[in-house]
């Protein structure tokens, strides 16, 4: 058998003419799944501080980078493990706008006598996580695909903020969860900590947990991942309901920090968040990114979107570079030979 | 029943009067297979001789009709793959059951994790040396973290294995069976003996079932060799007994009557040159391959999966490009990598799946019929209704495709009538050249011979054909003329005129 051995032991063999430290650090920025993500913003960063002569390195600026990027980063942390599924969620316009209303009409408020306090958190989770399960069950249940089950979803979802919220901008008085997203610890923004301890704690669930390992085989073959025991339609739903649950969080800082509710709010959020996962290397075909893909990909767009304000390029223009950004972010990671026809 | 150094050792596995009817077919008919303890057992039969059946019926994918599966005399009944694990039996597919984007580690143990589980975290450290001293039980080092995609065929295959071990052990079996259904094809040969060296060390504590084309690696790696023909046990004997001459002849069976494949209609073949091959050739699938087809004249490819057959008529259809060579239909040169352009010269192609590639399921049978000749039927530059129905009818009629009406759904009619409107539909676009890929899989038997038929039809009518068919009997029935391909390379032209067909055994002996 030592033979054997030797033979099948050459591929590894091959990589030691590398001195062993670089060999190791190259293997682990390879597997790490990031490394494209960080050159890339390393890129972005560099072309803007010669391009804005290192107006864009100052600490305020990185500060509003960071600022900025936190809440799509959770929009994103959100979305991310449905595409890893194979499949996308579109409802994050719905879930936020209903959301957003609530939050608006359950603390202190002028309209009504409403003051929930911190409850709103639960409440908010509660309203995310119920229309997850409802997705997840449409497309488990009645076996529709997640892009018009959640497509529709997103509209029910939004009439029905609509209706409750009577499209009126409504302003919360109780700033408590504004002061603590837009204080700074040690000079870092709190709201960018946050979104790094969410990408953390799901980034360790998606790698340590059964949940996490049944969501990754699914993605990467549904057929195979149920032959070997997988319970593909409970994960499904579970992986749809988290994505909701945190809608319902992202939702609820957007609609602080802005200090205004209204149904409205939801309306831009799915191109960005869409962008951001894409950017940080989610493969729209499943089975591959994790949350600190979707949180470095909400990253890199804002850091270039603020790279393009600072100079001075005209919101247009901003726009067109966005679709670029996301056409090419997913060819560079989707799996072509995972779908029989592009449709 | 037992045979050989089989009969003194007691049975691990026994499946015994193991029968199975699909509608049409007896897949299985009263099969008996039994499996001794530190053995390996070659299991050889041709294509739909029922071994993917029985195959099956042991891993519970499939339940048997009639029948009993005895595990250590014991009866079991298995419902699904993971209750026939519990009990200790497990399969590695030849199509491969690790799921791509996981390392190796994930997939050793995916669904069985409590093991490496602290307060429902995994503990990936544990896992990840759990994954290499298993590995090292089957002497194999690889980087355990490294995704499935990464690896090749091979170590996939011992990753396979790897995870049947640990989970037979994990369920208390400590002599699992493994059944491996045809591993070697994908192996280059240094990779086949090292496969072949680690099943002669785990025999030591399983049982092995082998399933492969390549008789000669089934003699010299088994220690008993199974037949299977037409779903019937044919014979088993000792592997040290067996003679390669003598297990194709039980394989391939006796003779069979000449007017079935309609001989006397059978051609001289010897018309026209329609098609000519020269120097095509596709690195890494076949080396460089010539030959011509005449008017009339049935040319039949044969050889293994991986032979390279598949390969070249993807090539003639334009569906891969070859990398040299050229493919020339009446004298005029065919533009390489094209379907549409093939499909314009005159090349029709007959899929082996018809139901995904040849047939628009959802459309009708008059609309699949048109579907190629959409622009003959126009009026005042649209789509006549009244031409397509007379086209549709008048093909329908000629093929007698029986279907209640040319407006039936093609999703509603039977396989052989599903088959004969993709021939026609090709016949309607006024072919010169039809490949027909396994025309008569999954089609009854009188289905299948209304397809005989027609063949000799066309071919009267001067359409060449070339053929790969379901059965090595069928292909000498049918052609006129046979290529024989191995490992790449054309390696023979046989003739098959209807008065001096060659042997069944003559061929198989070439091709393996």
């Amino acid at each position: 058998m030592a033979t054997v051995k030797a033979r099948l032991g050459r591929v590894t063999l091959l990589r030691k003419r590398l001195p062993a430290p670089v060999v190791a650090a190259g293997a682990w920025f390879r597997r790490s799944g990031v490394a494209a993500q960080i050159l890339t913003l390393v890129i972005v960063v560099a072309v803007f501080a010669i391009g804005t002569r290192g107006k864009y390195l100052s600490w305020a600026n990185i500060q509003v980078i960071l600022s900025l990027a936190a809440i799509p980063a959770i929009f994103a942390i959100g979305l991310h493990p449905t595409i890893v599924l194979g499949g996308i969620d579109l409802s994050i316009q719905g879930v936020a706008s209903l959301c957003a209303v609530f939050v608006g009409l359950l603390l202190k408020n002028q309209f009504n006598s409403n003051d929930v306090g911190l409850w709103i958190i639960p409440i908010s989770i509660a309203i995310g996580g119920t229309a997850g399960v409802v997705s997840g069950l449409l497309n488990t249940g009645l076996r529709i695909p997640s892009f018009i089950a959640t497509l529709g979803m997103s509209w029910i979802l939004y009439g029905m903020a609509v209706y409750v919220g009577r499209a009126v901008n409504v302003q919360i008085l109780d700033t408590r969860i504004e002061k603590f997203a837009s204080s700074t610890l040690f000079g870092v923004p709190q709201i960018a900590i946050l979104a790094v301890v969410f990408a953390a704690i799901v980034q360790v669930v998606e790698d340590r947990t059964r949940f996490g390992r049944y969501m990754y085989a699914i993605g990467g073959d549904e057929v195979i991942a149920k032959q070997a025991g997988v319970n593909v339609n409970r994960t499904k739903i579970a992986v749809f309901t988290v994505a909701g649950i945190i809608y319902g969080l992202g939702s609820l800082l957007l609609a602080c920090r802005l200090g205004v509710a209204t149904s409205r709010m939801g309306l831009t959020l799915l191109f960005p968040t869409v962008t951001a996962v894409a950017v940080g290397g989610v493969a729209l075909t499943g089975g591959i990114g994790g949350a600190k893909n979707a949180a470095l990909g909400a990253l890199i767009v804002t850091a270039l979107n603020d790279g393009l304000v600072l100079m001075h390029v005209s919101p247009y223009i901003q726009q067109a570079v966005n679709g670029v950004v996301l056409i090419a972010a997913v060819a560079l990671t989707i799996d072509r030979k995972k779908l029989g026809f592009i449709k | 029943m037992s045979l050989g150094n089989g009969a003194s050792r007691d049975s691990i596995l026994a499946l015994r009067g193991i029968t199975k009817t699909f509608p049409g077919v007896v897949a299985l008919d009263g099969v008996d297979l039994a499996i001794h303890r530190n053995e390996v057992v070659g299991l050889v039969g041709e294509n739909g001789a029922g071994k993917s059946v029985l195959m099956k019926i042991m891993i519970g994918l499939m339940q048997p009709d009639e029948g009993t599966i005895l595990l250590e005399d014991r009866l079991i009944a298995l419902r699904d793959p993971s209750e026939a694990i519990r009990n200790g039996i497990g399969m590695v597919f030849q199509e491969g059951s690790l799921v791509p984007n996981l390392s190796v580690t994930e997939n050793l143990f995916l669904c069985h994790e409590n093991g490496f589980s602290n307060a429902g975290f995994f503990s990936l450290k544990s896992m990840r040396d759990a994954a290499r001293q298993l590995l090292a039980e089957l002497s194999l080092q690889i980087d355990v973290n490294l995704p499935v995609a990464e690896i090749g065929p091979a170590l996939r295959q011992m990753v396979e294995i790897a995870r049947l071990l640990w989970l037979s052990r994990l369920y208390g079996r400590n002599n699992p069976v493994l059944i491996l259904d045809e591993p070697t094809t994908v192996l280059a040969d240094k990779e086949r003996e090292t496969l072949f060296a680690i099943l002669r060390n785990l025999r030591k504590s399983a049982s092995i079932v082998f399933i492969s084309h390549r008789i000669q690696e089934v003699i010299e790696n088994c220690d008993r060799i199974c037949v299977l023909k037409d779903g019937k046990n044919v014979t088993e004997m000792a592997a040290s007994d067996a003679r390669l001459l003598r297990i194709e002849q039980l394989m391939v069976g006796h003779s069979f009557s000449a007017d079935r494949f309609h001989e006397d209609d059978q051609g001289t073949g010897g018309g026209k040159e329609i098609l000519n091959v020269q120097g095509l050739g596709r690195s890494g699938s076949f080396e460089p391959i010539s030959f011509t087809i005449g008017e009339g004249e049935i040319v039949s490819l044969i050889g293994l999966v991986g032979s390279g057959k598949e390969e070249v008529c993807r090539c003639i259809t334009g569906l891969e490009r070859a990398d040299t060579g050229s493919i020339s239909l009446d004298g005029r040169r065919l533009s390489m990598g094209s379907p549409s352009g093939a499909v314009r010269a005159g090349i029709g192609h007959i899929p082996i799946d018809r139901r995904s590639e040849g047939l628009a399921l959802m459309m009708n049978v008059a609309e699949n019929v048109n579907l190629l000749v959409l622009n003959r039927l126009k009026a005042a530059g649209l789509l006549s209704p009244a031409r397509e129905r007379k086209n549709a009818q008048h093909w329908v009629t000629e093929c007698q495709i029986k279907t209640p009406s040319i407006s039936t759904m093609c999703a509603n009619l039977s396989g052989g009538n599903q088959q004969k409107t993709v021939i026609s539909k090709w016949l309607s676009s006024r072919v010169r050249l039809l490949i027909l890929d396994h025309p008569t899989r999954g089609v009854d038997v009188g289905a299948k011979d209304e397809i005989y038929k027609l063949m000799r039809r066309l071919a009267k009518e001067g359409i060449g054909m070339i053929i790969m068919c379901d059965t090595l009997e069928e292909d000498i029935g049918l052609s006129n003329r046979m290529l024989v391909m191995k490992d790449g390379r054309l390696v023979k032209e046989v003739d098959s005129s209807p008065r001096s067909k060659p042997s069944p055994q003559s061929i198989i002996s070439l091709i393996v």
